[in-house]
Parts: C-alpha cells; structure tokens; sequence
C-alpha cells in the first residue's frame, strides 16, 4: 500500500485509497454538466422545434421551450450549488457558531448572526433546540433572533434559483436586503429587552457542553456533501419542476403587461398585500421562484415579486407555531411585525428606485 | 447493554433516523434500549442544536443529519 498524501490527520486507511478515484469521476462529472449546461438554449430548440415540429411562434411553442430549458437548467445549478455548500457546512456547524458568538457584543453580533446563517444548515425542526442552545450559552435575545430570520430565508436554494432565473445583480439584492433584514430585526429586538417574553422555563435551562467536533477527513466531507445533495435536491427537484411548468403555462400563455395593472410598481397597495398573502403560503424556494419568475415577465414590479418571495419562505406559520414554544405572544408577535416591516420596506425600496 | 436515543421533535428527518437505527439494531440481532426522546430540554442538556441527532451511552454521535446504517453499525461496534 502507497502512502498518500494525508489531508485530515487521519491514518490511511482503505477507502482513502479510492479517493483519487472519487476525485477524477468528480471532475468528469463536473466537466460534463457545465458542457451540458452552456448547451442548454440550443437543445431546447432542437426538442421543441425539430423533434416536437412546434410552430415558432405559437404559445405552445413558447411554453416547452421555456420548460425544456429551465428544468435541466435550474436542476443542474441546484445540484452543483448544494454540494459546494455541503462541503462548507462540513466546516460550519451550529455549535462552532454558537462559540463564535457567545460573547460577542450585539451589533457586530448581529451582523455575524446573520452571516452565519446563509451556510449554517437549518431545518425549521430544529429550530427550537438552536434557540434554546444560543440563548442558554449567552448568546444575546436580539442576535439569536438574527440567526433565525437569516437562516430560512438567506439560502443557497433561493440564491441558486434567483440566479438561474434572474441573473446574478437579483440573487445579490437578495442577499443584501436579506441580510439586512435579519441584521435590524434583531438589532430593534435587542434594543427592546424583550427578554422577560421569552418563555421562563428556557431561561432555567441547563446548557450542556456542546459535543467537540471529531476532526473530519476529506472523503467524509465529500460523503456530507453527497448525502446533502441525495437529500435537498431529492426533497425539492419535484417543487422545481411543477413550478417551472407552472410558470412555462404563464410564460406562453399569459399576455405580457397583464399583470402590471395590479402587480406593478404603481399599485402602492401591491406590497403589502403580497407579504400578507405570503404568510400562510409555506413553499420552499425551489417552489415559488419559477412561478415569481413568470410574473415577473408579465409586469409585475420586482419589488413586489422580491418582497412575496421574502415573506413565503421567511414568515411562514410553521415555524411560527414552532417558535412559540419558546416565544410568548408579546415577542413572536413583536418579531413577526419587525420582520414583516423589514420585507415592505425592501419591496417599497426597489418598486421605487428600479 | 447500549442505551440509544434519537433526539428530535418528530419531524420527518428524526423519524427517518430512528428507523435507521432500529433497522441496524434488529438486523443485527443485538439487545439495545432504543427510545425517541422530544424533550427540548433533553436536547439543551446534552447540548445538541440541529436534529435529529442520535445518542449512544450519553454520548452524542450524530448531530443535524440521517445517519447511513454503515455509520451506524460502526458506531455500535456491529462488525
């Protein structure tokens, strides 16, 4: 047996003796799925108009071109982005974030929540053991809360689908106004000392010292990422698929400037009644970003669209029923009107200067 | 013999692990205490902030993930 290069400290073992092997089929998987992807535009066509024999032109036409061109499209940078996010996760878990910001003074506080969020993996599940986690190790009320508006609606689901769909200037206006959002939500809720509202039997909580982190070897983070891939995107292709045909139907068949009578940016109701209808909506990202996407070809301002996507995936009652475990009344309510304020301003923002 | 929990608040994940683990414990014919714990204030003691997660003798093992019955039996000392 050769000795190979040790990247994680561990002794060599077997399977580390088929690393080189996962690593080369990586690559050649890599290199064929980028190949695919840039050739995307033109096999559309070739499905929609030489093997189906569509008209140009008919809305037929349009919607299977659009269909057959965004499912492979968004599945594949779907796939890519949640393994690269698998790996960094390997090396950010809530506990190491919990460490790094008991302690912290709020503000910077705050704003590290907040980053930590984007890649920190969270499920709405555990949402209550994270809360209870943070704030029992000294972690501020305020940057906590941070943490929790940042983790669900920051993701890398939703930044990958606004970037397919949308282009990289609309994915980044997301993360900045996310991050914003959950960086002052948390900031006012801190600066109100709702302490007392948390439910008491939190704070007689006992922490108890967070498991140390066994170091990991490369093939486990990649085994992570493998696994996160197999979980996420099995959870959400068919989301991403039902909701590109949805929005293939919108595409071809809607009339364009249809929607900007009432989804524009001159229906100054618009906003708010698209935070309020998010609420109860519980979609994922994957769901809701092709359907947003069509509405948004069709007139409907941006600010809108961006502001409805907030609130589905942000405001959602599960969770909210979840957190009131720890919450009482005064609190989630305070929370969700921060929240919901932090998302009407943002659509406003950019119905007006977009 | 181990004592082994599956800590989470019953999402679809946490039921998922446990029956992973049940799955490794009967096909491995071993005699184990195997309980579904959905105490939040069970988690907060053992210190754990991503579910599921499963415990073995007090220890937590795995933590924010399904684990593989491979892992598992490993874990349990199954060969």
């Amino acid at each position: 047996m050769t000795t190979l290069p040790d990247i994680g400290g561990q002794p060599v073992t077997e399977e580390r003796d088929r690393a080189p092997l996962h690593l080369a089929a990586g690559i050649v998987i890599a290199v064929l799925a980028i190949g695919l992807y840039t050739q995307l535009a033109r096999l559309s066509e070739l499905v929609t108009y030489s093997m189906l024999r569509l008209t140009r032109g008919t809305h037929l036409a349009s919607a299977v071109e659009f269909f057959v061109f965004e499912v492979p499209k968004v599945l594949l940078l779907l796939v890519g982005v949640v393994f690269v996010v698998g790996l960094l996760r390997s090396f950010l878990t809530p506990e190491r974030a919990r460490r790094a910001l008991a302690g912290k003074r709020e503000a910077t506080g705050n704003v590290l929540a907040a980053i930590f969020g984007i890649a920190t993996p969270f499920c709405s599940c555990s949402a209550v053991p994270l809360f209870i986690g943070f704030v029992s190790a000294g972690v501020p009320l305020g940057v906590t809360l941070s943490f929790l508006v940042s983790a669900p609606m920051v993701n890398e689901v939703a930044l990958v689908l606004l970037f397919g769909l949308f282009g990289w200037k609309v994915a980044a206006l997301y993360l900045v106004t996310g991050l914003s959002i959950a960086i002052a939500a948390g900031w006012i809720i801190g600066r109100l000392k709702l302490e007392r509202h948390v439910e008491p039997w939190v704070w007689a909580m006992q922490a108890g010292e967070a498991p140390a982190d066994a170091p990991k070897r490369w093939s486990e983070r990649f085994s992570d990422a493998r696994a996160a891939v197999r979980e996420i995107v099995g959870k959400v292709w068919p989301f991403v698929v039902v909701g590109i045909a949805v929005g293939a139907g919108i595409h071809g068949y809607v009339p364009t400037n249809f929607l900007a009578a009432f989804m524009g940016r001159d229906a100054w109701w618009a906003v708010p009644l698209a935070v309020l209808l998010g609420v109860p909506m519980y979609s994922n990202a994957a769901g809701i970003i092709p359907i947003v996407e069509a509405l948004l070809g069709k007139g409907a301002a941006l600010g809108t669209v961006l502001a409805f996507m907030m609130s589905v995936i942000a405001l959602s009652l599960p969770e909210m029923i979840i957190l009131r475990k720890v919450l009482r009344p005064v609190l989630l309510a305070t929370f969700v009107a921060i929240v919901a304020a932090g998302i009407l301003v943002v659509g406003f923002i950019f119905n007006a200067v977009l | 013999m181990h004592h082994i929990e599956v800590l989470g608040p019953g999402c679809t994940r946490c039921k998922e692990t446990f029956r992973v683990v049940q799955q490794v414990v009967e096909s491995a014919g071993i005699q184990v205490e195997l309980v579904k714990e959905e105490s939040y204030e069970r988690m907060a003691a053992l210190g754990v902030m991503s579910t599921p997660a499963v415990v073995i003798d007090g220890t937590v093992v795995v933590s924010g993930r399904i684990p593989k019955a491979a892992e598992m039996r490993e874990l349990l000392g199954i060969s």
